[in-house]
């Protein structure tokens, strides 16, 4: 799974560098007409381009990331290499990587190999229980309501208390003092995670 | 209080937003290239910071194309401020390609929150990041095998041998390594010396995971 602009020299090195059974390009729609799009096509008949919007880094990682899972769920393994395009595309496959637990490289033109531990989703270090406080969490609200809501969802006090903690731990959620009362809201942050969120319930 | 880290290309539009943003703003760090454009937004970003009466270090990068030793920098910085207990914040979006990925890299390694400001907007936009050390995802033992096998690249090891330098059983160590290797952060490679003997090594780039 390769990045791409419009210059296949960002692509070319990690194709002679790694390994690879099919080539998927991520990219722009404009990038699809351009020159180098055409001399990769001709090396590689057989590529696949997913389309993005190149410049929506939450677009382009949710891309980047179902783009990993239909890979694995083909029975293959991904491998990505995050040195073509925009910034923004070259941010969210690198994210991408991390989130999903895939080798990464950026090899241009020498290849480094980014520290990804396989299998090893970024989202596991949210337990169930923070997820599900995670979904209850809309708007400010008190800590102490929270903690009810989450108990009719078979969530004990002290767990849910702790799926909260995490939570701020996390930077997920912020609480606050107000008149003796804890009050907790969810941060722009969990906002994000919440669309990632959904992606992995989906695959699940 | 928060320290703000950045990233500036050309334009400083793209780091306006969060020094204006950031709430309870201590100090502003942010890295350049050496290029005369990147120089005139630096003067310009400086200026903006002085009028709101903010300390702001702007940090010239010797070579903006330089992965690795970016990473390095930023990093260096960033944990010089996280021992401080002073939360940060980091802007990814301006500056080189490499620069942007390197501070990207950072704060997945380190959790920092990171953002990026879009190009037309000029809205900020918070990336989907937790607030962990990246490396906490090894056990203790797996870290310390690993950052064993890192500062000791130029040494073959093998499995026995290396649980003996780190002073641990061999079916102890065996059994880390093989989570090692599943999660890709070691290979086993055969002894040119002796075919039977298989060598460990730490895979390229774990030196970011546990330098």
């Amino acid at each position: 799974m390769a990045t791409f602009g419009f210059d296949e020299r960002h692509v070319l090195p990690a194709l002679r560098l790694l390994p690879y059974d099919e080539l998927v390009l991520l990219a722009g729609r404009s990038s699809l007409r351009t020159k180098g799009f055409a001399r990769l096509r001709a090396l590689e008949p057989d590529l696949r381009a997913v389309v993005v919007d190149p410049f929506d880094l939450v677009r382009c990682l949710e891309a980047t990331c179902d783009a990993i899972v239909e890979a694995a769920r083909r029975g293959g393994s991904a491998r990505v290499s995050v040195s073509g395009g925009t910034k923004i595309l070259c941010a969210a496959a690198m994210l991408a990587a991390f989130q999903e637990g895939v080798e990464a490289w950026y090899c241009d033109p020498d290849p480094i190999r980014l520290p990804v531990l396989r299998g090893v989703r970024l989202e596991d270090a949210v337990s169930d229980s923070a997820r599900l406080v995670a979904g209850l969490l809309r708007g400010e609200r008190s800590a102490e309501e929270l903690v009810h809501a989450a108990a009719t969802h078979g969530l004990g006090r002290v767990a849910a208390y702790q799926a909260l903690k995490d939570l701020v731990r996390h930077g997920l959620a912020d609480q606050r003092l107000d008149g003796g009362e804890v009050l907790v809201r969810p941060t722009a942050g969990l906002e994000v995670h919440r669309a990632h969120f959904r992606i992995a319930a989906r695959k699940g | 209080m928060t320290v703000l880290f950045g990233t500036l290309g050309w334009r400083p539009q793209s780091l306006i937003p969060s020094i204006r943003s950031t709430e309870g703003l201590e100090r502003v760090t942010f890295y350049h290239s050496d290029h005369a454009k990147s120089r005139t937004a630096r003067g310009r970003v400086i200026e903006f910071c002085r009028t709101l009466g903010v300390p702001a270090t702007a940090v010239e990068l010797s070579d903006a194309f330089n992965l690795l030793q970016i990473v390095e920098r930023i990093r260096a910085d960033v944990r010089r401020e996280l021992a401080g207990g002073i939360p940060l914040r980091f802007n990814i979006a301006g500056g080189t390609r490499l620069m942007s990925s390197a501070a990207l890299l950072t704060c997945l390694l380190e959790g920092i929150p990171a953002t990026y400001v879009h190009d037309e907007t000029y809205e900020e936009i918070p990336l989907p990041l937790l607030r962990m050390t990246y490396a906490d995802r090894l056990t203790p033992r797996q870290r310390a095998i690993l950052k064993f096998l890192v500062e000791h690249r130029e040494r073959a090891y093998t499995e026995s041998a290396l649980a003996k330098a780190l002073g641990v059983h061999k079916a102890t160590m065996n059994h880390h390594l093989r989570e090692l290797l599943d999660k890709g952060a070691i290979d086993r490679v055969e002894n040119p010396q002796d075919r039977r003997a298989l060598l460990i090594r730490a895979v390229p780039g774990m030196e970011l995971l546990v330098g």
